[in-house]
Order: structure tokens, then C-alpha cells, then sequence
């Protein structure tokens, strides 16, 4: 068996791995598998990735295929202007070819883009994990008072109004709570 | 004094070979690794690694241009170091522990990699000694964080919590098994967001049956729960492992004792070695010594030790750069005389 990558050596190493179910093969030669551009596994998520990549952007953002959606009968809507990220000049093309962001603010610079893909890729968009000690306890309790407004909105709603009560006294005792800790 | 994780006897006692945890990290002064110029790049490598060193004496720092190629390979068969971070060509910076168990990679796909390794079952061990370094790095940068999503990270597959933990397994009996067995059993897997994948030799099982399973995702849930979720499905298959053993063992004994003491006899008394094929025997023997079959002294390494050191770089680290394939050959075969 010869190597995938250079086709000229005999492959060496060989990979399996299953990701989504689907068993991934991989056979290299020893300097093929050496330069492979991967860092923890040599076949990497990057391949579905990408797959996944160009399936959100023709469903959700057509206009960001890569290919216009020619079908003769509906006239290919036009390229909108390739949207580029504020802070590193990324553009969303350039992201859906390499896989990499460029920046902290192209997460915002293509925010209903990376939703879509964070959805579909992760499963969810909401960080649930550790947050930074440096940003104490506010940014925790902004995440809490969020919770407990749509809690209170429901109990005003379904006018369970002592428990609306005490969501309120809850959530005034966070917002004390956090100017206490800006000061 | 602390030892590698691979030199612990622990890792002879079950399946579970090593619990690992790699924290993703940006900083937030800077652009990602593929906006970053050469000279953002070095600037961002001296504050990061400064932050890492400034909280004590814990790290070395190592400097990757003063290491031989082959070097640089074990540090890649040790797992320490990806093949990304090697071939990269900005600035980068490497950060070890004294017993090489932490080790930080500065400038590999994001800004900072911190990994920890522990022996045996300690995925929560590994987790807190990273987070550990984090908290520390953070106390002097400011990482990229947003509320919504958390650590943002180059590519969207680690935005959240940067969290991928892996235990790397032996599956002797599953890996022999029926094939669809095991394809069926691993690609099951997905469904509880797990990846597994083995590095296999000639044929169709992996190479020295050696797993690693690990979380695919890593937002929408806490560390621990990341956690604990991975140790539940890593339980599981590890209870199929079992049954499987108990399978073969039941219905033929004699075929399982002829794999075990084949192995042992190839071992012993080769003359020439791949390193594919001492893999898959050293795993047999392992499979061995775990259920109690072999009944040969035990040797003073841990078989996944010996399986790292006859890869070809430790080889040539060892016994002179310029080996060809034969010559590690003999080598090798001489090598595991030796040991067993």
C-alpha cells in the first residue's frame, strides 16, 4: 500500500479512527505522517470540519458558497461583498478554506455564521465551563441574572407572582453584588 | 523525586494507560496564529512564557533549535509535542516540567496549549494540575473570553472550554475480535460525543491495540461534567474489553495462552525487530501479565515504556542518529532481549 498523501512511498502508519460514526483511514509514509498538519491526531476533526463547513454555508448563507447554486431555473443570486472581520481583515471565504479564525472578534465579525456552525458542530452555543479569574465574580453573575430575567418573565407570565417576587429580590441582591465587586 | 507518568506501575494495572488534559488558550492582545506576524509572534511567545515561569520554578523552558531533529521526534513519540507545533515556522516556545508530566505549547494552533498527563485513572488529577497553570498564565495575560462561548479558539471545534481529555486504553481482546464488532461498539461512541482512534500497524487492528478516547465537544458543558462523561463511556468500554476476555478465555483457554506465551517466546528470542511487530506482541504480553497468564518475571519497565522506546526515534536517540531501518532492527530485537 502506498502513501495517500505523496503516492510514492510505502506507507507505514496506518490510522483508524471514528469520529461521528464514521470510521476515518489514514496510511502514510513515515515523512508524510511527520508533516501532516495536525496537532493532536493525524486525522483530524478538520476533514468533517470542513465538511460541515460547506453544508452550513450552502444551507444557511448561500450567498457565501463556494459554488453559486446554479439550477437554470432560479437565477443564481448574487455574490454579496465578501464580509471581512474588523479587527484581522479575515474574511469568511478564507475561514471556510482553512478552518481557522483569524481572531477573538471574527467570532463577532461572523457571529450568525459561527452560531450555525457552533449548533451544529458542538451541539450547543453556550459556555457552560470555567470563566477567567481576572473577570471575577461579574461576568458569573451576569450569566445568573440572564437566567433568573427569563425565569422571572416566565413566573410574570404564568403570573406566579410570589414566586416573581422572589426572582427579583434574587436577582437586585447579583447586580448589588457585582457593582460591590467593579468597585 | 516525580517520574514520567510512563515509568509509574500503575500503568500496568488495567487498561487505563494515562489520563490526559490539553486547555486551549488565546491571548487576547493578539491575533490568532494565522493573523500573527513574525514579530506579534515572538512578542506573544516571551510574555506567555514569562507568565508560565514568573509562578515558579516548575517549568524549564526549551528552546526547539537547540534540539536534533531526532530529538525533536521523541518529544513527538512521547506525546509532548504535535506535529503542527513542529513543523511551525513563527516563533514558538516550549515549556516542560522537570518529570515532563506539564508541559505548555506556545504558538501551536492557539496561543497557548497547556497539557498535564497522569498515570492511570486521574482524569480529574490531570484536569485540576492544568487548570492549575491556567489560572496562573491568567493571572499576568488576559486570555480571549467571551460570556456567550467562552475561550474563543482558532478553530471553533475548542471554543468553549479549550478542554479535549483522553485516556489512552489497551483493548487487546477487542481489537483481536471481530471487526464488526468493535466498529459497531466505537462508532456507538459518537452518539455520547466521543472519539476514539488507535495508530495500527500492518493490517487491520491498531498497532499494539493502544486507544485513545477522547471528547469531541467542548461547549455547552462544564469541565467536569466533560469529565465525567468521558469516564463513563471509557467504563463502559472497558466493561466490553472484559467480556470480551472472558469470552475467548471461556471458550478457548488454550488459544489465548498460545497468543500470550507465542508472544513471549518471539520476544525473547528474536534476532530482528520491527517496530510494528514488537508492538502488537509487547501487547499480547501486556494482555498476559494483566490477566494473570504469564507467569514470566515481569520486567523492571512498564510494557507501554518499552513500546516507546523501541519506536524509531527513541531508538536513534539512544544508539546514534544515522540507524537505517536494519540496523534499528537488530537493535530493537537485541534491546528487548535484554529487558525480558
Amino acid at each position: 500500500m502506498y502513501c495517500q498523501k505523496c503516492q510514492t512511498n510505502p506507507a507505514s502508519l496506518h490510522m483508524q479512527q471514528f469520529i461521528n460514526g464514521k470510521k476515518v483511514e489514514l496510511h502514510l509514509c513515515q515523512e508524510c505522517a511527520f508533516k501532516v498538519d495536525n496537532p493532536e491526531m493525524l486525522v483530524s476533526l478538520e476533514n468533517i470540519f470542513k465538511g460541515f463547513l460547506d453544508q452550513i454555508t450552502a444551507q444557511h448563507f448561500p450567498q457565501n458558497a463556494a459554488t453559486p447554486n446554479v439550477t437554470g431555473k432560479t437565477p443564481t443570486p448574487p455574490r454579496a461583498p465578501a464580509k471581512a472581520c474588523t479587527r484581522c481583515g479575515m474574511t469568511f471565504h478564507k475561514f471556510k478554506t482553512g478552518g481557522r479564525l483569524g481572531c477573538d472578534v471574527c467570532y463577532k465579525s461572523f457571529k450568525a455564521e459561527v452560531e450555525v456552525l457552533l449548533k451544529n458542530v458542538q451541539g450547543s452555543t453556550r459556555h457552560e465551563g470555567k470563566y477567567p479569574r481576572r473577570m471575577g465574580a461579574g461576568i458569573f453573575n451576569k450569566r445568573q441574572v440572564t437566567e433568573l430575567r427569563d425565569k422571572l418573565k416566565k413566573a410574570i407570565e404564568q403570573e406566579d407572582f410570589e414566586d416573581a417576587a422572589r426572582l427579583r429580590d434574587e436577582i437586585r441582591a447579583l447586580e448589588g453584588a457585582e457593582k460591590e465587586v467593579k468597585v | 523525586m516525580k517520574i514520567p507518568w510512563y515509568q509509574e506501575p500503575i500503568i500496568d494495572e488495567s487498561e487505563i494507560l494515562s489520563s490526559r488534559v490539553r486547555l486551549a488558550r488565546n491571548i487576547k492582545k493578539y491575533p490568532f496564529r494565522r493573523k500573527l506576524t513574525t514579530t506579534d509572534a515572538a512578542g506573544m511567545v516571551a510574555e506567555a512564557s514569562e507568565a508560565v515561569t514568573m509562578g515558579g520554578n516548575f517549568f524549564r523552558r526549551l528552546d526547539l533549535e537547540n534540539f536534533s531533529k531526532t530529538e525533536q521526534t521523541v518529544f513527538l513519540e512521547k506525546h509532548i509535542v504535535s506535529p503542527e507545533f513542529l513543523n511551525g515556522n513563527l516563533p514558538k516556545g516550549l515549556l516542560i516540567s522537570d518529570d515532563q508530566n506539564v508541559s505548555v505549547m506556545l504558538n501551536e494552533e492557539d496561543h497557548v496549549r497547556i497539557q498535564s498527563v497522569k498515570p492511570g485513572d486521574n482524569l480529574a488529577q490531570a484536569f485540576e494540575t492544568a487548570g492549575h497553570i491556567d489560572d496562573l498564565i491568567e493571572e499576568r495575560v488576559e486570555f480571549a473570553f467571551d460570556t456567550e462561548y467562552g475561550y474563543l479558539t482558532a478553530c471553533p471545534t475548542n471554543t468553549g472550554t479549550g478542554l479535549r481529555a483522553s485516556y489512552m486504553i489497551h483493548l487487546p481482546c477487542l481489537s483481536r475480535a471481530d471487526t464488526n464488532l468493535s466498529s459497531h461498539l466505537f462508532s456507538n461512541l459518537a452518539k455520547f460525543g466521543v472519539a476514539i482512534r488507535g495508530i495500527y500497524g500492518e493490517g487491520t487492528a491498531p498497532m499494539g491495540s493502544i486507544y485513545q478516547i477522547s471528547n469531541q465537544n467542548t461547549l455547552g458543558k462544564s469541565e467536569l461534567d466533560i469529565i465525567a462523561g468521558l469516564q463513563s463511556v471509557t467504563q463502559n468500554v472497558i466493561a466490553q474489553e472484559r467480556a470480551e476476555q472472558e469470552k475467548i478465555r471461556k471458550t478457548n483457554l488454550r488459544h489465548l495462552e498460545d497468543i500470550v506465551f507465542r508472544a513471549y517466546g518471539i520476544v525473547t528470542n528474536c534476532r530482528l525487530i520491527s517496530a510494528g511487530e514488537a508492538m502488537n506482541l509487547l501487547s499480547d504480553i501486556r494482555l498476559g501479565y494483566i490477566t494473570g497468564l504469564l507467569d514470566a518475571p515481569k520486567p523492571q519497565k512498564q510494557i507501554y515504556q518499552i513500546m516507546m522506546e523501541i519506536q524509531p526515534a527513541h531508538l536513534q536517540r539512544t544508539r546514534g542518529e544515522d540507524l537505517d531501518e536494519m540496523q534499528r532492527d537488530i537493535i530493537r530485537a537485541d534491546y528487548l532481549r535484554e529487558i525480558f
